[in-house]
């Protein structure tokens, strides 16, 4: 014996490291160092598998049954090959979906329903009461072996005179106060507990240490070797080896048992609520499964390898299997080996402990989250709820843990440790359709679920766990022997009459019978709901996330929620600190708008993150229920939205639909190129495949206001006659400023006051205003389209197909206006041209006219000969001479100028003209006649603001007497016969319309026979030539002179050809007038 | 690597642990295991002893070669791994 103080403080020893171990781990992760995300740490978190049951069970069942122990180690071995595809699905699923346990697993699979977490809830607590009496027995019964006190008695115990409880109350005390501690710290439960699975991955180095100590110590050191061990075995007792080395008939070793027990244990492996914890929960990483699917086996085999050795061994030794659950400790205690009994203990502790830690934490979790949230989440939020959560967590685990006690308290002393393990197994099976069904299963629903796991359980509560209670002598009563009511075909053990089965595969095959069947059937025969399909869509499609998910969101809330709203909300069940850092992870870039809410697309996407984040603490059933509550309160919901588009949307990214009206719009928009037409057809469409009740197209017009031009609807809507100046306050403003589409999709949450009025006077349930504007180009008007029926009408691809048809109507827009601007330009023109033609068509005439007015031909003088001539430099000019015969012998030649040569000198030429045809008869002199000229035309001239140089000269042919004046006109120029230079003949006048009293000096000049005489207008030696160079006075002194003899005409013809020469490309700018006068 | 010979692999592999998973199903059950279930001695050992410990410590080994040619196709392309699971 040890001494119990010993025992004690070992086991406090180690407690101590456990918990050091813990804290080490939860302060590396806190710092961002995980010493638990390894494949290795994983691989030995799994190994809690292994309890008491391992440790001390199978040397029993070893020792008792024989081989039959190994199956239970067989099948999670076999199951490690299935988890490349299986438990890694589930862990992706968890990681997903934020899943805190088994039962959350489930009741998200089957559309989040509370009531399947509820049953799945009580099935795991019902169903590892046995597992959790095992342990204890386990712990205590060790305890009082070593010790020989009972369960944790320490001698001071004594004094005081406690009231002794049975055996096992302190073993569950100290471990509930150990998972308390190790599991229930936070209320986050989706978040990863490093301490615990640092400190399980501890106790499973310790009970395999322990285990392979004592099995080379029982081995090598009591027997030589495993050859010997069994072949004294067969000296002694060949028949009972026999029996224990091969599978017998009899029902406890059948075939049939035998595979019970291998799928039994197939099932823990992934069923049991503690390992889905810390495979699936617990896990750091998807790649770690990958080694863990071999070390975790390897553990089995490592810590099974001397169970059949100890088993004979201490058959060898004790002579009999009697007890033989405890030869781990009995063997070395026998043979004197305190130290390696310690040891022993120490690892049958660890694997207890191991198991309580992780179960007791695991189903506090599911009793919280699926049994008293429920009742919570119904009473309205309060700031101590996180606290009450947490307290409620921790009492949870105190319940499991003494559920155990009590079921071992009843059932302890009549079943040997595997056997009360075996009934847990049995009970976790009952999850194996509900998850294989819904990870694989499109159709599994929540009634076949519910249903299936509720008979299975009840099956397996009437087959196994009430005779568990009946054979302790708990309960008295002989349903077992005669059934209940005396119906003999109700025996619990003897179902229906079934018999020659093992109480295991009896009823195993009865529960998954009844369970499979009813799952089955209900799942073929009921519908699923939307919610559901959903979740399974998730559950099955992990992998390919993308297929089967609706390429848009399918959901909108009734009345938008902002973000503070729901912050507000999960500070109430996670704390303030935690909803703060949630949200700013999901805000991360998305766009926020002033009201501090996220887009209507986006709003379903906030609620399921709400959802997701709360999920972590409370599970997805309850989690669901707290957001849609919340939503009801504020008076908001989840609704589809309108599907506008009458197929079923597929992965193709436009339905049906969608095509053919686009292709139908085309066809519009190619058919005419009258934009009237176009928009009246395009609403037409509009209106026909989408029930709109009104459709306007407004363009903005020149002033920059929005008109109508074409509806489709009423008639006698004002709103139809509604142009709009875009501005900020209207919806189809904003549409237009912002060149995007602006929607609303209930008008009863419009915060826009004017839009309000408008939509509440029309009776308008939703509507949109989409900019008609081509890709990067500024809108030209806005496409509006309203509903009178349909809430929720606006789905992100609805819009994008409106936006797509306003654009193709953009396109129409700019081709006609473009074409409009070209014809007006063209019509311009063509009027300019015409306008054009027609002046220069007058001025053709008015240049016939003017030519006309010049004499037709010069006078006929004895003694001289004339040419003359005037060349207009545009249709009109302002130069003008004339001859007056005034007698035989005399005449008046007048050449003139007017300053410019437009048509107002022209006429001013004209009036002069007339003028001095009134005044020559009236005067005598040059002079006098230059002098009325001026005062007759000054006012005119002063008020066109022209001026004339005029030079008059009046040849006397019987004197050749020239007598002149000159109001600033050229000089004309005389050749005298053989003279060698011209003379200019010039005097004192100003020029015509500058002063109103002038008075000009007249002048005489004497010709003689042979002198030419030349009056000219400047035109002549103004004319520039391309260098910039006037003709001149002494060019046209040189002709003169060259042609002295020529004829007056032959003269005037080369003046002209030269002048013209001279200029080459240069048009002439001014006009040329000439008279010639040759005195013969 | 091509994408399609990535996939074939990845397939092929999951495959293979399905009939691993069956193979070993089967052999622990009946008929398989009569053959074994006799109270035969081998090398000192009890033969049905002896065909589940080996049996058992092969199928590990044979999940520990899968892991392994598994992770070395991987290599480089973690962010494809399994996605065929």
């Amino acid at each position: 014996m040890v001494s119990a103080e010993m025992v004690w403080g070992i086991s406090l020893l180690y407690i101590a490291l456990l918990f050091l171990v813990a804290y080490l781990a939860d302060k590396r992760q806190r710092e961002g160092r995980s010493i638990t995300s390894n494949a290795v740490i994983y691989a030995l978190s799994i190994a809690v598998y292994a309890t008491s049951w391992t440790f001390y069970g199978s040397v029993g069942k070893a020792a008792t049954t024989g081989m039959d122990f190994i199956l239970t180690y067989l099948g999670p071995s076999l199951t490690a090959f299935s988890w490349w595809f299986f438990l890694r699905k589930i862990i992706r699923v968890t990681k997903e979906n934020n899943t805190t346990s088994l039962a959350d697993f489930i009741s998200s699979r089957y559309g989040k329903s509370q009531w399947l977490g509820a049953l799945v809830t009580i099935i795991s607590i019902m169903g590892i009461m046995p597992y959790i009496g095992l342990q204890l027995k386990a712990v205590s019964s060790a305890f009082s072996i070593i010790t020989g006190h009972p369960d944790f008695h320490l001698r001071f115990m004594d004094s005081i005179s406690l009231p002794s409880p049975h055996p096992g109350f302190f073993s569950a005390l100290i471990l509930a106060a150990f998972s308390v501690i190790f599991g229930a710290r936070h209320l986050v439960s989706s978040e990863r507990h490093e301490g615990l699975v640092a400190a399980i991955a501890l106790e499973s180095i310790v009970k395999l240490a322990a285990f392979l100590i004592v099995g080379i110590f029982v081995t090598y050191f009591l027997f030589d070797g495993f050859g010997d061990i069994f072949q004294r075995m067969y000296e002694k007792n060949p028949i009972m080896l026999e029996h224990l080395i091969t599978f017998g008939d009899e029902p406890e070793t059948s075939y049939t048992a035998l595979f019970t027990m291998l799928y039994l244990s197939m099932g823990a492996i992934m069923f049991l609520p503690r390992q889905f914890q810390i495979m699936a929960i617990e896990n750091p990483s998807e790649k770690h499964v990958t080694k863990a699917m071999w070390l975790f086996p390897l553990y089995m085999f490592l810590i099974n390898i001397f169970v059949m050795p100890i088993a004979l061994g201490g058959i060898l030794i004790t002579g009999s299997n009697l007890n033989s659950d405890y030869f781990v400790l009995t063997i070395p205690l026998q043979t004197g080996n305190h130290w390696i009994a310690l040891i022993a203990y120490l690892g049958g502790f660890s694997a207890a402990a191991g198991m309580v830690m992780v179960e007791s934490v695991t189903i506090s979790t599911m009793l919280l989250n699926h049994v008293i949230m429920p009742i919570v989440i119904r009473l309205e939020p309060r700031s101590w709820f996180p606290e009450l959560l947490i307290n409620a967590k921790r009492v949870g685990i105190f319940l499991v843990v003494f559920l155990g006690y009590f079921y071992q308290n009843i059932v302890g002393g009549t079943y040997m440790l595997v056997t009360m393990g075996l009934i847990s197994f049995a009970a976790a099976a009952q999850f194996a359709p509900a998850v294989l069904g819904g990870l694989y299963w499109h159709r599994g629903n929540k009634a076949g679920a519910i249903t299936g796991m509720f008979l299975g359980f009840l099956t397996w509560f009437y087959t196994l766990l009430i005779p568990s209670f009946i054979r302790s002598g708990w309960w008295h009563s002989d349903i077992m022997t005669s059934g209940p009511f005396g119906l003999g075909f109700l025996r619990p053990t003897q179902l229906f009459g079934l018999t020659g089965f093992d109480m295991w595969s009896h009823s195993l095959f009865w529960s998954l019978f009844f369970n499979v069947g009813a799952y089955l059937l209900l799942s073929i025969l009921t519908p699923q709901e939307e919610k559901e399909q959903e979740q399974a869509r998730k559950f099955i499609d992990v992998f390919t996330p993308d297929r089967g998910k609706a390429p848009y969101e399918t959901k909108r809330l009734s009345k938008p929620v902002t973000i503070l709203q729901f912050v507000n909300l999960m500070a109430k069940f996670i704390g303030e600190p935690q909803a703060h850092a949630a949200i700013s992870d999901y805000i991360g870039n998305r766009e926020i708008d002033s009201q501090g809410g996220v887009s209507e697309f986006e709003l379903p996407n906030l609620k399921r993150f709400i959802e997701k984040t709360l999920a972590g603490s409370l599970g997805a059933a309850a989690a669901g229920a707290v957001v849609e509550s919340y939503l009801t309160d504020i008076g908001s919901k989840m609704e589809s939205v309108y599907d506008i588009f009458s197929t079923v949307r597929t992965s193709l990214d436009q339905s049906r639909e969608a095509l053919f009206v686009r292709l139908r719009a085309s066809e519009i928009m190619n058919r005419s190129l009258d934009l009237e037409i176009i928009m009246k057809d395009l609403l037409e469409l509009l209106q026909k495949e989408f029930k709109f009740d009104l459709c306007i197209i407004r363009l903005v017009n020149e002033e920059g206001i929005l008109t109508v031009h074409a509806f489709t609807g009423p008639e006698d809507q004002q709103i139809t006659r509604n142009n709009w100046v875009p501005e900020i306050d209207t919806h189809i403003g904003e549409a237009f400023l912002s060149n995007r589409a602006e929607f609303v999709n209930d008008t009863r949450y419009l915060t826009k006051q004017k839009s309000r009025e408008i939509m509440e006077r029309e009776g308008i349930k939703s509507f949109a205003h989409i900019p008609i504007a081509s890709e990067g180009e500024p809108p030209v008007g806005i496409l509006s389209v309203f509903s009178k029926s349909i809430i929720g009408l606006f789905t992100e691809p609805f819009l994008q197909l409106l936006s797509s048809l306003a654009g193709q109507l953009a396109q129409a827009v700019k081709i006609v206006s473009e074409r409009e601007a070209k014809e007006k330009e063209r019509q311009q023109k063509e009027a300019a041209l015409l306008e054009n033609a027609r002046v220069v068509r007058d001025m053709e005439i008015a240049k016939q006219i003017q030519l006309s007015l010049l004499p037709a031909s010069p006078p006929d003088l004895p003694g001289a000969r004339f040419a003359s001539c005037c060349v207009p430099a545009t249709h009109v000019g302002g130069d003008y001479y004339d001859f007056f015969i005034r007698g035989k012998e005399t005449v008046d030649l007048i050449i003139a100028d007017v300053s410019g040569h437009s048509v107002g000198a022209a006429l001013i030429m004209v009036e002069t003209r007339s003028v001095l045809r009134a005044q020559v008869p009236l005067t005598t002199s040059s002079s006098e006649v230059l002098a009325s000229l001026n005062d007759l035309l000054y006012e005119d001239l002063t008020r066109a603001e022209l001026f004339i140089t005029m030079f008059y000269a009046n040849y006397d042919a019987g004197s050749k007497l020239l007598r002149y004046a000159n109001a600033g006109h050229n000089p004309p120029l005389i050749m005298g016969k053989g003279a060698a230079a011209c003379i200019e003949l010039d005097a004192e006048g100003l020029i015509l319309g500058i002063n109103r009293t002038v008075s000009f000096e007249e002048k005489l000049f004497q010709l003689h026979e042979g002198d030419l005489v030349l009056f000219y207008t400047d035109g002549i030696i103004e004319a520039q030539n391309e260098g910039g160079e006037l003709f001149g006075v002494d060019r046209l002194c040189l002709i003169l002179k060259n042609m002295a003899l020529e004829e007056p005409d032959r003269i005037m013809r080369r003046v002209l050809a030269e002048v013209t020469r001279f200029a080459g490309s240069k048009p002439l700018e001014d006009d040329i007038s000439m008279i010639i006068m040759r005195i013969d | 690597m091509t994408l399609k010979a990535l996939l074939l692999k990845s397939l092929r592999t999951r495959e293979s642990w399905v009939i691993f998973f069956v193979l070993g199903i089967i052999m622990m059950n009946y008929p398989f295991i009569s053959i074994f279930n006799k109270p035969l001695s081998v090398l000192g050992f009890p033969l049905l002893y002896l065909y589940l410990q080996l049996g058992w410590l092969i199928s590990i080994f044979v999940i520990y070669l899968f892991t392994k040619a598994n992770h070395s196709a991987n290599k480089g392309n973690d962010s494809h791994k399994g996605e065929q699971g």
